[in-house]
């Protein structure tokens, strides 16, 4: 590609929406083009500067208050049916039925899950996160199989650090990584390969927030193995089609670094 | 307080973590301090009333961005500004815009305070689309689910928005390190 054609394409480096097949193909290129690469950097150096300066505006204390006050005074309005039931996913459903999910859940020892934050449902998202993943044209937005490359792309990115392992000599390979949102936070999703099958590692700050009540855990899904544990205060999420066995070593790798 | 229900608690705890970020770009949009902060509660007024129809797992960020948009538009700073400020017709045409490096220097070396003019300055259908890049950090994707274009209109509007800060910077700058006769 000339550097015209790169040029126009710039934009998309800059944005972090670049495929990886052209990401690697660009890095080639401005290896030994100065042109494109301090166009490149500048390009960089300007969307950073218009970062800084659009984040201009915080909310008073006193509108952090109005809002709360506006969301409380809606949600309990709802709460005592003031609001038409049709518009309330609580008063939707009828007394009985409330009654008897109540029983259900007593029955089956739940109260562990009482806690509302505690969704059950937060792994299965993961398990979505790492299938959209998969599914997009631009699945790592740092193209890299090597730790050293991948750890430090993080830095100011995510609100954390964290370790990665030595593969070398191991059945798996690193990917690359991206940046990923769950429950607004952001963290770490690293992609790592084994054979033909793709694994996501997601790394977390822990908190009650992220919905998930185990502290570590493995689940023989229908179709994606999955396996959770904390370390150091980092919640680790793996996701893959590949067997438990695989993905308990994998994870063995991961628990090496704390 | 009284005995709040589950799907308000849930909502607080996705939505208040945003209350800055709602609030930086309704003022960016409104440019005046009590009207963003109207637009800021309503915003998350309208949003604890349709959680029901939010769909869990879907980009929470980007709805409730799209409901303070929308929320904008329909108030009377946002009608005026909608009236005032026609998108270019031909916006496909910008795609591909190609920036100039001294240009591009221009925007990287600028102060804070000329970039916010600037941006000020921006046409509204390039200021919310440059903020919700650069500013919001946000994926093309979502930016267009926020507006409700196609990814190849927020791409084209991004460059474009780009394009016309760099050429407001670099008229500010001396002629010298200008260059006007396109690129080389």
């Amino acid at each position: 590609m000339s550097c015209r054609e790169w040029q126009d394409r710039l934009q998309g480096y800059v944005d972090a929406e670049m495929p990886p097949q052209e990401m690697e193909a660009f890095r080639a290129h401005v290896a030994h083009c100065p042109d494109c690469a301090s166009a490149a950097l500048s390009l960089m150096e300007a969307k950073g500067a218009l970062r800084r300066a659009g984040r201009r505006y915080e909310a008073s204390p006193e509108l952090r208050a109005r809002v709360i006050a506006t969301v409380r005074q809606a949600g309990s309005d709802e709460a005592a049916g003031k609001l038409r039931p049709s518009s309330s996913r609580v008063i939707a459903w009828p007394r009985w039925a409330m009654a008897a999910a109540a029983v259900l859940l007593l029955a089956a020892g739940l109260f562990f899950f009482a806690d509302r934050s505690q969704r059950p449902n937060s792994l299965a998202e993961f398990a979505d996160l790492h299938v959209a993943t998969l599914a997009s044209a631009n699945p790592v937005e740092v193209v890299s199989t090597d730790r050293h490359t991948v750890k430090p792309w993080f830095q100011g990115r995510i609100p954390f650090t964290f370790d990665l392992p030595e593969l070398q000599g191991s059945p798996f390979t690193l990917d690359g990584g991206r940046v990923a949102y769950f429950h607004q936070e952001p963290g770490a999703h690293l992609i790592f390969s084994y054979q033909k099958h793709m694994i996501s590692a997601f790394i977390f700050r822990d908190s009650p927030q992220l919905g998930i009540a185990q502290a570590s855990f493995s689940n023989r899904g229908t179709s994606f193995n999955l396996q959770t544990w904390t370390q150091g205060g980092l919640r680790y999420v793996l996701v893959s089609d590949v067997n438990a066995a695989t993905l308990q070593n994998l994870a063995a790798l991961l628990q090496q670094h704390p | 307080m009284q005995p709040a229900n589950d799907s308000q608690q849930e909502f607080e705890s996705l939505a208040l973590p945003l209350l800055d970020a709602l609030y930086n770009f309704a003022r960016w949009l409104s440019h005046d301090q009590s009207e963003a902060e109207d637009l800021v509660q309503e915003t998350f007024a309208k949003a604890l009333r349709g959680f029901s129809s939010f769909a869990p797992g879907t980009d929470f960020r980007a709805w409730m961005f799209r409901i303070l948009r929308n929320t904008f538009l329909t108030s009377r700073t946002g009608l005026q500004a909608k009236l005032t400020v026609p998108l270019d017709p031909d916006e496909e045409a910008a795609a591909g815009v190609t920036w100039e490096t001294p240009e591009t220097l221009a925007v990287a070396s600028a102060t804070r305070e000329a970039l916010q003019q600037a941006l000020s300055e921006l046409p509204l259908a390039y200021r919310e689309v440059v903020l919700l890049c650069d500013v919001e950090e946000m994926k093309y994707a979502e930016i267009a689910e926020v507006l409700s274009v196609p990814i190849g209109t927020v791409m084209s509007r991004l460059a474009r928005g780009r394009k016309l800060l760099r050429q407001m910077l670099a008229s500010q700058r001396p002629a010298v390190i200008r260059k006007v006769d396109g690129r080389r």
